[in-house]
């Protein structure tokens, strides 16, 4: 195979994964917004500080330790232990599932047929709010998030990558990083976990009418506070774990909660409401950034993955405004 | 699988504690106002348990406010309403789907996206023991109990006779079926009171012939209290047991088909008065 080619395959592959790593946050959004027509805008703070409190647990960091430092004059960090991954991610759940209870409580429950645009207001201010109370909680450092993730290039792999290459030319092997194939393999995994949650329980029924149909649902006598408080506890695990891999991947930062920003154009594409959109979508995006970045790049001096994704959103706009995957939009005049 | 069921074994109804032909609900004084627009004007009616009762009237008569009000939706600034001895005037929707008031639509709402049989079974879901949460995190007792609403919703769906369309999406489903499987959807909750808005606008005479059947089926051999708004007055007559009319918000007539379709006031609000 000619260098050129191996070239164009890596490129694909490196796209697929972190298109994946994107299909991951817009999955957050697609389940609140299906279920509830809110547009959460949120969600990439939910996984930052999703993945802020399980660094916390896991390095036994005292939570709010500057805020007791400064009123007690104590000198209190660390808990001194560390805790297992495991039992780490599942105090992260916790915490992710009892914040969903109490955003419904203070602040859904009053805002009960209210204006989507109010809704989405709401979720902005939760934004801001969550950012800081991370930042109380956890404190403002840049965390590295170890969960014994397995990362970096596969030597195997450029190994064997190496030997396709056509003799005598400069190939040297494939780069693919390990975290990324794990991040694919999670995300198929939490896809299969929602469809079958989903298809298969009376739960996931309860969701599907509530996506359906909100007067109906409470004919049959859906409660609608519960039905949010599951969806909310949902996208707090999705956001969960988007922050492992995001934070595993580029270390837990504010930087984190703007992956949300990325998973914009992956909705346009497939459309808000769709599940399978969302992954679709996903990997179109990652897969074009980084082609663009190796073809067109060079011609108009790189730096193209930053904004490419926005142009081909911007683009699908004018001609599928529902996305891929979207309902079709029919007005009746 | 097209088994015949005897719908007398088909329990669709639950235990309301009230006795044939008392007092199920009623409505008393009830005033509902949409700002300066008032939609209801002082009601008073009982529904008896186990009768048909009409609601009819003219468009804008206030019917299907009078329903929204009784199942929860629609708050009323006056008035109280008791169903099975309890009076209450606001109260969430779901609460009242939960003491078995359950109801179909006059523009139909069924959960389009999902299949008939997923549609019917989620009228189940006051009658569900464990709760959601817990079937979210563990499958043993719910998958049991799963099985169970099945069961029953089957039978419902062979009473209906809309065996073949179990697995198909409702949204694809022509009006008559939909308006079936919405029927379907509200006696899987084994409602002590049966709400039906307009369930044969829009039908053709073999359509209506079925649906009047169903109804009276439901209400005959299940003993289930059925309120109905309807507009062909045939139908009305021919099925209802007492009719109360309803014109600009106003109750205008009460009694048995017979009384009501001699009722000067309710002659002039369907015919028009004459001008001298």
């Amino acid at each position: 195979m000619s260098p050129g080619f191996l070239y164009f395959l890596e490129t694909v592959l490196n796209g697929l994964m972190t298109g994946v790593m994107y299909s991951l946050v817009a999955l957050g959004f697609v389940l609140i917004f299906k279920a509830s027509g809110i547009f959460n805008f949120a969600q990439g703070v939910m996984a930052l500080f999703a993945a802020l409190t399980l660094v916390g647990l896991q390095t036994g960091q005292v939570p709010f330790s500057h805020l007791i430092n400064a009123i007690f004059g104590t000198e209190f960090h660390h808990f001194g232990w560390t805790l297992p991954a495991f039992v780490a991610v599942v105090g992260t759940l916790v915490v992710m599932v009892a914040f969903a209870y109490l955003f419904e409580k203070l602040v859904l429950k009053h805002l009960v047929n209210q204006e989507p645009i109010i809704l989405f207001m709401a979720t902005i201010g939760l934004a801001y709010f969550l950012e800081g109370f991370g930042d109380l909680m956890w404190g403002a450092d840049i965390k590295a998030l170890d969960i014994g993730i397995p990362s970096g290039g596969s030597f195997w792999l450029e190994d064997v990558t190496r030997e396709w290459a056509t003799e005598g030319s400069d190939y040297f092997g494939m780069y693919i990083d390990k975290l990324d194939v794990v991040a694919a393999l999670v995300a198929v995994a939490l896809v299969l976990v929602l469809t079958l949650f989903s298809q298969y329980t009376a739960t996931g029924r309860a969701l599907r009418a509530v996506a359906d149909d909100h007067q109906a649902a409470m004919s049959v006598g859906i409660s609608l506070r519960n039905i949010w408080v599951i969806v909310w506890s949902i996208a707090g695990f999705v956001a969960l774990v988007a922050g492992i891999m995001w934070g595993a991947k580029s270390g837990v930062q504010f930087s984190l909660s703007l992956i949300a920003l990325k998973a914009l154009p992956v909705l346009i594409l497939g459309g808000f409401t769709s599940i399978p959109g969302a992954i679709v979508g996903g990997l179109i995006i990652g897969v074009g950034e980084k082609l663009a970045e190796l073809y067109v790049g060079p011609f108009v001096g790189g730096a193209i993955e930053n904004w490419f994704a926005y142009v081909v959103a911007l683009v699908f706009l004018l001609f599928r405004p529902q996305g891929l995957f979207g309902e079709k939009i029919i007005e009746r005049v | 699988m097209n088994r015949a069921v005897d719908p007398r074994e088909l329990k669709v109804h639950r235990d309301d504690g009230v006795a044939k032909g008392d007092v199920l609900l009623e409505v008393k004084d009830v005033s509902l106002r949409f700002g300066g627009v008032k939609a209801i004007t002082k009601i008073s009616f009982d529904v008896r348990k186990g009768e048909i009762r009409a609601i009819i009237g003219p468009n804008g008569a206030g019917k299907t406010s009078m329903l929204n009000v009784i199942n929860g939706f629609y708050t009323p600034q006056e008035g109280t309403i008791t169903f099975r001895g309890v009076e209450r005037r606001a109260m969430r929707t779901t609460d009242a789907a939960r003491q078995g008031i359950a109801r179909t639509f006059q523009n139909i709402a069924l959960f389009k996206g999902m299949t008939t049989l997923d549609n019917i079974m989620t009228g189940r879901i006051t009658l569900q023991k464990s709760n959601l949460f817990a079937q979210a995190v563990w499958r043993g007792p719910a998958l049991r109990e799963e099985l169970e609403h099945r069961h029953r919703v089957e039978e419902i769906i062979d009473f209906l006779e809309i065996q073949h369309i179990r697995k198909v999406p409702v949204g694809r489903l022509p009006y008559g079926l939909q308006k079936r499987v919405e029927l379907g959807r509200a006696l899987a909750a084994e409602p002590a009171l049966l709400l039906l808005d307009e369930p044969m606008a829009g039908m053709n005479l073999e359509e209506k012939e079925d649906m009047s059947r169903f109804i009276l089926d439901v209400n005959s051999q299940f003993g289930t209290t059925i309120a109905l708004i309807e507009h062909d007055m045939g139908v009305v007559m021919d099925i209802s047991d007492r009719v109360v009319v309803l014109d600009y918000g106003r109750k205008i007539g009460d009694g048995s088909p017979e009384e009501v379709s001699k009722n000067q006031d309710v002659i002039d609000a369907y015919l028009g008065v004459p001008h001298e």
